[in-house]
């Protein structure tokens, strides 16, 4: 235990004292500032003249005169981006103002329910003659409806009918909480792996250096595992805390500068019981691969070996991930593949965590589950660390999966 | 102090990697651990060390059993390695914190040795940036700063420049003038003996020779003679007797038997000018050489 503690505070140490660790964490940090910060940034640069200078021209040409006013009108409310200007200048001539850039777009009315665009460059996004249509069409009904004996008025209103409607989801809202879902699934799915190579390399370069031998003399190794996976999980989860953390103060700092921007704002409304789960399932997931990316490490004697020692379970976990993430953009989380991973130990952190953030889970399942997963770390742990002492000792070519499991039942 | 190896077994899957080792190594004596590459000398070490149990045996130190959690042991591995990338000072007292000291102690003790060692300069400096001779250094004191009662070596002497050598003859002395047992294993004979009083060789996992150096040597076949003599030609033409000779011009004849010794000294004394004659004592090489040699491939 004495010495567990002495590996926990060194290794620990070498993480603080690790320029990429430190240098990666201060960097998301502050890109978590600078996107949280960027509306009230821009606001600070945009009050005042939206001067409409740089706005783009739009030509307008209409069959009669006498519509050229209240047509101006309405396309200037529904162009807001553009200077809406008349014309009445012949096509050739609209297009040479095109082609020199004096006028972006045109419209150019045959009747009023016909027009020809002409733009200089069609680009993908360009909405125009969506928008052109929908304004032709209302001026044409309005027209129609007066005609036939309605008061303008009267026939705004008819058009313009407001529908308001509220949706209430009884159980989980899957638009609201996909978004934070997603964002703390993956980030789960980063930190482990990456510590999960960083425990494998710190592992193999022990034993590439050497500095094995001394070590595994004055120490258990399995004081030494636990050591090195613990230090590792704290170090993800002060890097996990920082990065959400500042995320969440710098958002509740510009809060009102995101206030129309519904999309962060479903980011941020996390159940902060969520993060109660999220951070059982993100220790638990830590260590069960953790364990497993240590002691195959272990087993390898060159650095260049390690992806290879490690492939199972990286592949094991990104199949995990894939499932979950498939479930989720299908809208599927409750489906029975879901239901099998979120009892299996090593689907389980994050297929479970998804379903209770975007589904109805019950407690005794989350209990199941969860207990499954921690008696599971404790097993990989101890196998984890038999794997670990045979493996550091052995040097050579590199055993297969069923040496490995040879070596287990000697050890 | 007396640490006692008794019929120590070890497999590894089907190997057998020991059988039934035995031996005696004394405090205030070195004791040399010899044997040809994967005889076992390094699965010894490991098990004096409990990085894994014997599978039957006993190690016994005074006449009880070892006990690791109370008997510090200091070890200088063959294979040489440290962090490369880590400061100094702060492996050093790391590795002298997990032998269970505390960290003040430590930081002193392992002060003591790097300018013992003349490295202090290098105290906050990263590792790799030294030299092998410089990092051998540094190794050692893994070993030692502790203040372990039961030092291991392995190789001590590979890599050092002659002044090093010195330097490290003379902290193996002080160690053993402590009283600590210290075990040596080299393939260098010349260093096994100018510090150990016994041996051990081991050969294929079994004890092939052990005891004390001197009565190794007396119990060896005292049938080979050095002469040196002007008329070596003659001598050698006349006693008919396989022979070699030596760099500097000595004959080296082996006898028929010990017995002859003492008559064909006296012959060749009394007939030809001779300078000197004598009983060749065996080396420790030939001695290795017999008890680990080529009879026995390696597995």
């Amino acid at each position: 235990m004495k010495q567990f503690g002495k590996i926990f505070k060194f290794e620990l140490k070498s993480y603080a004292k690790n320029k990429g660790f430190v240098g990666i964490t201060v960097f998301l940090v502050i890109a978590m500032a600078a996107v949280m910060f960027f509306p009230r940034i821009i606001a600070v640069f945009d009050n005042g003249d939206d001067g409409d200078k740089d706005r783009s021209v739009m030509l307008v040409k209409v069959v009669n005169a006498e519509e050229a006013d209240i047509t101006k009108q309405i396309f200037s409310g529904a162009f807001a981006d553009y200077d809406v200007q008349m014309t009445d200048e012949s096509v050739d001539e609209i297009k040479e103002k095109i082609l020199s850039e004096k006028a972006e777009c045109a419209f150019v009315l045959q009747t009023p329910t016909e027009y020809t665009y002409y733009v200089g460059n069609l680009t993908m996004y360009d909405m125009n003659t969506s928008i052109a249509d929908e304004v032709l069409r209302q001026i044409y009904q309005t027209g129609v409806m007066i005609n036939s004996g309605m008061t303008p008025d009267a026939a705004e209103k008819a058009l313009n009918v407001q529908i308001n409607g509220t949706t209430e989801s009884l159980g989980k809202d899957q638009i609201r909480n996909f978004f934070y879902t997603y964002i703390m699934i993956f980030a789960l799915y980063m930190v482990i792996l990456l510590y999960g190579q960083m425990i494998a390399m710190n592992v193999a370069t022990e034993k590439s250096s050497r500095a094995m031998e001394v070590l595994i003399t004055s120490v258990k190794p399995v004081s030494m595992m636990f050591g090195k996976v613990f230090a590792s999980c704290i170090a993800g989860l002060v890097q996990l805390v920082a990065i959400f953390g500042s995320a969440l103060l710098f958002f509740n700092v510009n809060k009102s500068y995101w206030a129309d921007n519904e999309i962060i704002d479903m980011i941020f409304n996390i159940p902060p019981e969520l993060f109660l789960y999220m951070l059982m399932f993100f220790l638990l997931g830590f260590l069960i691969y953790a364990f497993l990316f240590g002691a195959l490490a272990s087993t390898v004697s060159k650095l260049e070996d390690i992806n290879t020692a490690v492939q199972p379970v990286t592949f094991l976990f990104v199949f995990g991930f894939l499932v979950v993430i498939f479930s989720m953009t299908s809208g599927s989380v409750d489906s029975l593949l879901m239901k099998i991973c979120s009892y299996i130990p090593f689907t389980s952190p994050m297929a479970m965590f998804t379903r209770i953030a975007m589904s109805g889970v019950s407690v005794y399942e989350i209990v199941i589950s969860t207990a499954i997963l921690v008696l599971s770390v404790v097993c990989v742990g101890i196998i984890s660390a038999k794997i670990y002492r045979m493996g550091v000792l052995m040097y050579g070519n590199k055993p297969n999966i069923k040496e490995i499991f040879k070596m287990l039942r000697k050890a | 102090m007396i640490l006692e190896l008794k019929n120590i077994e070890k497999s590894f899957g089907e190997l057998k990697v020991l059988d039934k080792i035995s031996f005696r190594a004394e405090g205030g004596k070195a004791f040399g651990i010899l044997g040809r590459n994967g005889a076992g000398k390094t699965t010894t070490i490991r098990i004096i060390m409990d990085v894994f149990p014997a599978d039957s045996g006993e190690i016994l130190l005074d006449g009880k059993a070892i006990d690791h959690s109370r008997i510090g042991i200091g070890y200088l591995p063959e294979e040489r390695g440290l962090y490369p990338k880590k400061p100094i000072i702060d492996q050093l007292v790391y590795f002298a914190e997990l032998k269970g000291m505390k960290t003040k102690d430590a930081v002193k003790s392992v002060d003591f040795w790097l300018e013992r060692l003349e490295m202090s300069q290098y105290r906050n400096k990263r590792l790799d940036v030294l030299s092998k001779g410089n990092q051998q250094k540094i190794q050692l004191i893994t070993a030692l700063a502790h203040d372990p009662d039961i030092i291991i070596l392995d190789e001590p002497f590979s890599g050092l420049d002659p002044v090093n050598a010195m330097v490290l003859k003379e902290i193996v002395n002080e160690q053993i003038a402590k009283g600590k047992i210290v075990l040596f294993s080299s393939h260098q004979m010349n260093y096994i003996e100018e510090f150990c009083d016994s041996i051990a060789i081991l050969n294929n996992g079994k004890i092939a020779l052990s005891g004390d150096i001197v009565s190794i040597k007396r119990e060896y076949p005292r049938d080979r003679l050095v002469i040196r003599s002007q008329s070596n030609d003659k001598i050698k033409s006349e006693l008919d007797l396989p022979y070699t000779v030596t760099k500097n011009g000595d004959l080296i004849v082996k006898l028929n038997s010990p017995d002859d010794k003492r008559a064909v000294m006296s012959h060749i004394v009394e007939k030809y000018d001779v300078d000197e004659v004598k009983v060749l004592e065996p080396s420790l090489t030939d001695i290795f050489v017999d008890a680990a040699g080529d009879d026995q491939k390696e597995a």
